[in-house]
């Protein structure tokens, strides 16, 4: 049965948020949190979005072998679960910020800032 | 491995749970470094992150196959919910389970007979030979026609003559010799019909030739009953008709033949002969890549040559074709079954208005719940599920009780069809039938689930919501489309039993049809003469006399006779020349059957005398030849003359073995209906067995057996034994087989009759069983619902019987119209029985009279039941009821 619901950050910029978790794992695991606030950091909050829409994201990584997880204790001496970057996520990570690339180049251009 | 994420989903939603606690925890720990409250720094943690349940909800349904889970949900709780009203359920079930198991039953004898491809090898391409004239086709073939087919070696490949053992020989061995069918053929036969070999070989062309040898080949079931499954009686010799056969051969167990076989012999033909009698049928295979039209157009050629090679073989307009083989053996029988398959259709669909309607009755009373669970989210189609799951229930249990019902009937009667096999064994539960009956079930389950479940769906939630209860709901929308429902199942009804009654007053007619003579106390049987003693008609002659007196003289006997025939089965045609008549441009004054009988044929039969003499001993070898024909061809030849000052040429120009100077006609008989009881007479020939031409005799004992016919007087035991050995006694050992009694013989020629007429009598009783429950649910229950309102009705003063009567009228209304479509139905539909109905008109007065007014008789008592009820209730109850 299709639920209708309203179209969501995490289902619009679905493939942009696997990207950026993906990268922000690369420095080494983190917990889901430490995710968040990385991501809302570096994307100079130009990407915000709810916090939750980030486990379904992650969670869907893990089912496709790009992330594992495993639970541990963070520097607030708080149960966390850990995710990590796998072999098969770092090959996907290098596939897909080149495709970002050439998308956004085409677009750059379509859009006459030819100096990206 | 993906498919993992639908396991363990209970575990993985309480890990999410747990790491979503975890991460607001850290957001609250931010939160209160940033000098926030407590409840502050909680509240903020909890904004930010959204709806946690949103979000397990989200994985969650990512971990699930949504349409395949909504359905076994749905399913799992129409099983739950069919559970609790069982009443409901088993009679949902019984009607599917009789629409389906009528089709089921009906369509396993549609497949076997229509559907199933010959079971042989390429079955496509076996055509039978027939002489295609403008009248009609003939299958009949003769040794040059064989030939001249055999030839045509552009068109058509393994060329196969056989007959159908119809003659029978006797098996010596044993206590007495075993009569057998033996069936004669070409050698080609096996490898046209493929025939499997256990033992030995089949016939080569070799043994096929004149003077090539007596061999035989065994079937099966002869070699295991009778030389109980020796392999070493292949290459000995067996004694049939007292010659010595070498047993070639045997044939495995899986040969199925059209007519049971016990043995074969090579036809041996002697192809230079100009004998154009027809006594075999032929068969062959096209070649690879040859279309029929291209065979036919190649054959209608060889009929030209034919014609100019043997003159007036074959007619001017006529000329030789193949048809496919399947066709051939399906024969008439396409649209009787056809007629079938669409009653039962007709049952079907009274079925599923019913159960629609017993659905939608359900359904009225189930609003609220329907509403609620909509309300807190679930699908519309709970109804569509319960509606399959009792439909494929229903189709199961129909499977099962139409099959058994097929197999039944067919016990008791084939009804005169083809390819069953014996009893209708041949009927199987292949995967044709049992995907039909699938998708009839799903079909069946989706067509009356369907409607109840829109309209359940399109109610107003809130209205049923805050309705009252579940029983005040007279405006539900479903009630308009039930009474459609039930106005439909009274029209098909209407049409089913107006055309089972126009075939139960055929076979009416039909039993009373004089057959022309006096079919009871009569036991004929058949005794084979194949043998090379009776290749001439003294020795015949004279075993019917001898046999004849020994069986006179048993008491209780009255009269005996023997001849080459047995009226209401057929004879051989012959064609005729009046002596003296010009004939015109035709090659034979007329033609008609013959039989040659012995002299008290007529008064064993009972066959009455209209004018000149019978026959007596006197009209025997010695005597000048005479002739008696029947009624018919007294009238169709002589409309003004007198028979009896003429002469007849019988057989004119057919060759030395028939040749015979002509006959005095000296009697006229009454006619007998041969070709059955529903067809005028034919014209036909009596003609004194020991008169016969010895040609003639020798081909007729080489096709057809002798039959014996006793007269018993009336209310006396059958003397069967005392008949049987004074026969063997008086013949020197020949057995006899067949044995059966004239009145068997009359009912298995309206078999087919007798079968339409039983089937659709049933399948009539069946609607308008189903039609008189459906009226009956659709009353009470809308009466039921009424309750209050007749409670008020009642308090402020109506009689009870105003209300019987206002509920009668508009149960009458929705039967009056039901009764108009359905007259109107039935008027252009039983056009298609017309071939069926014998002395009654398809728009028979009796039938549309009578049948409405027995429906609604049924509709009206099926009302008057729930009419009643509603008024006897108690006003103040029926205030009060919820």
């Amino acid at each position: 049965m299709a639920k209708n619901r309203p179209p969501d950050a995490g289902d619009i910029l679905q493939g942009t948020l696997d990207l950026l978790i993906l990268r922000t794992l690369i420095l080494g695991p983190a917990h889901g949190h430490t995710i968040a606030h990385s991501i809302e950091r570096t994307s100079e909050n130009a990407l915000e979005v709810e916090q939750g829409s980030l486990y379904p994201a992650l969670h869907r990584l893990e089912d496709r072998g790009l992330v594992s997880s495993e639970w541990g204790v963070s520097d607030n001496n708080r149960r966390a679960k850990f995710y990590r970057l796998t072999a098969k996520g770092r090959k996907e990570l290098e596939a897909a910020t080149n495709r970002w690339r050439r998308m956004t180049r085409a677009i750059g251009l379509i859009l006459g800032e030819s100096n990206i | 491995m993906r498919f993992r994420r639908f396991f363990h989903r209970e575990d993985k939603d309480r890990d999410l749970a747990a790491e979503i606690q975890s991460h607001l925890a850290h957001e609250v720990d931010v939160n209160l470094a940033h000098g926030l409250s407590d409840p502050d720094a909680r509240r903020q943690a909890r904004l930010k992150f959204g709806n946690p349940l949103a979000v397990r909800e989200r994985v969650w349904s990512y971990r699930s196959l949504p349409l395949a889970e909504t359905i076994w949900r749905d399913l799992c709780y129409a099983w739950r919910s069919l559970c609790k009203a069982p009443g409901f359920t088993i009679v949902a079930v019984l009607v599917i389970a009789l629409g389906i198991g009528v089709n089921t039953a009906v369509f396993s004898v549609v497949n076997t007979v229509l559907l199933q491809p010959l079971p042989y090898p390429d079955p496509q391409s076996l055509m039978r030979l027939v002489l295609f004239t403008p009248q009609r086709t003939l299958d009949g073939a003769s040794v040059p026609e064989f030939n001249l087919w055999r030839q045509q070696t552009a068109v058509l490949l393994e060329v196969a003559g056989y007959d159908v053992g119809g003659a029978g020989m006797n098996l010596a061995g044993g206590d007495y010799p075993l009569q057998v069918q033996a069936v004669h053929v070409t050698h080609d036969y096996f490898t046209l019909f493929g025939a499997p070999v256990i033992a030995g070989r089949t016939f080569t062309a070799e043994e096929d030739r004149p003077h090539g040898g007596n061999v035989v080949v065994l079937s099966y079931s002869l070699w295991k009953q009778r030389f109980g499954g020796d392999f070493n009686i292949v290459g000995r010799t067996i004694r049939l008709d007292s010659t010595p056969y070498l047993v070639v051969g045997i044939t495995g167990d899986s040969f199925i033949t059209g007519n049971p076989v016990d043995l074969w012999i090579p036809y041996q033909f002697d192809l230079n002969t100009h004998d154009m009698a027809h006594y075999f049928g032929v068969a062959a295979r096209l070649q690879p890549g040859i279309t029929i039209e291209q065979a036919n157009a190649q054959l209608k050629l060889a009929s030209d040559q034919f014609r100019r090679e043997m003159p007036n073989a074959i007619g001017r307009q006529n000329y030789y074709g193949v048809v496919p083989l399947k066709d051939w053996m399906i024969g008439d029988t396409r649209t009787p079954l056809l007629v079938l398959l669409g009653a039962v259709g007709l049952v079907l669909l009274i079925a599923c208005a019913n159960a629609a309607n017993l659905l939608l009755a359900r359904a009225s009373g189930r609003k609220r719940e329907f509403a609620t669970r909509v309300a807190l989210g679930a699908g519309r189609w709970q109804l569509l599920a319960e509606s399959l799951l009792l439909s494929v229930s229903g189709g199961l249990l129909g499977l099962f009780l139409g099959y058994a019902s097929v197999r039944l009937l067919l016990t008791v009667n084939v009804g005169g069809l083809p390819r069953l096999g014996e009893d209708g064994s041949a009927v199987a539960l292949d995967m044709r039938v049992l995907l039909f009956t699938l998708s009839a079930s799903v079909l069946t389950g989706i067509l009356f689930g369907l409607a109840p479940a829109v309209t359940a769906s399109r109610a107003n939630l809130l209205a049923s919501l805050n309705d009252s209860g579940s029983r005040t709901g007279t405006g539900f929308r479903g009630a308009n489309f039930r009474s459609i429902l039930v106005v439909t199942e009274i029209a098909l009804a209407l049409v089913l039993v107006i055309g089972s009654t126009l075939l139960i007053r055929t076979y009416i007619k039909l039993q009373a049809v004089d057959p022309g003579f006096d079919t009871h106390n009569t036991l004929t049987m058949a005794m084979s003469i194949s043998g090379s003693r009776f290749q001439t008609s003294a020795p015949v002659a004279q075993i019917i006399r001898q046999g004849t007196e020994r069986i006179r003289s048993i008491p209780g006997v009255a009269e005996a006779a023997a001849g080459n025939g047995l009226p209401l089965q057929g004879a051989f045609g012959m064609p005729f020349d009046i002596v003296g008549r010009p004939k015109g441009n035709a090659p034979f004054s007329g033609g008609a059957q013959y039989y040659s009988v012995s002299s008290s044929y007529f008064d064993a039969l009972k066959i009455p005398l209209l004018r000149g003499r019978m026959f007596t001993d006197r009209d025997d070898a010695s005597a000048f030849g005479v002739v008696i024909i029947n009624e018919a061809m007294a009238k169709q030849y002589w409309p003004q003359g007198d028979p009896l000052r003429d002469r007849l040429q019988k057989a004119p120009g057919a060759g030395p073995p028939f040749a015979e100077p002509p006959r005095q006609i000296v009697g006229i008989v009454g006619n007998t209906r041969d070709g059955g009881l529903n067809r005028d007479p034919f014209p036909t020939m009596y003609i004194p067995l020991a008169q016969m031409p010895d040609g003639e005799t020798a081909l007729n004992s080489r096709v057809a057996p002798l039959w014996w016919i006793v007269r018993t007087k009336s209310g006396q035991h059958t003397p069967v034994t005392q008949v049987t050995s004074a026969l063997r006694e008086a013949t020197g050992g020949l057995p006899v087989a067949h044995i059966r009694s004239m009145d068997e013989i009359n009912h298995l020629v309206i078999s087919r009759q007798r079968f339409n007429m039983l089937l659709m009598t049933v399948f009539g009783a069946s609607g308008l069983l189903l039609a008189a429950v459906g009226i009956y649910g659709l009353m009470a229950f809308s009466v039921e619902q009424r309750t209050q309102e007749l409670g008020i009705r009642m308090a402020l003063g109506a009689q009870a019987s105003e209300l019987r009567n206002m509920i009668l009228g508009q149960g009458m209304v929705l039967i009056g119209f039901g009764l108009v479509i359905g007259i109107g139905a039935a008027f252009w539909l039983t056009r298609f029985l017309a071939s069926f109905l014998f002395g009654v008109e398809i728009r028979d007065p009796l039938a549309f009279v009578l049948m409405p007014l027995l429906l609604s008789a049924v509709a009206v008592a099926a009302t008057w039941i729930p009419a009643v009820r509603a008024t006897s209730v108690d006003p103040m109850t029926a205030l009060r009821f919820e």
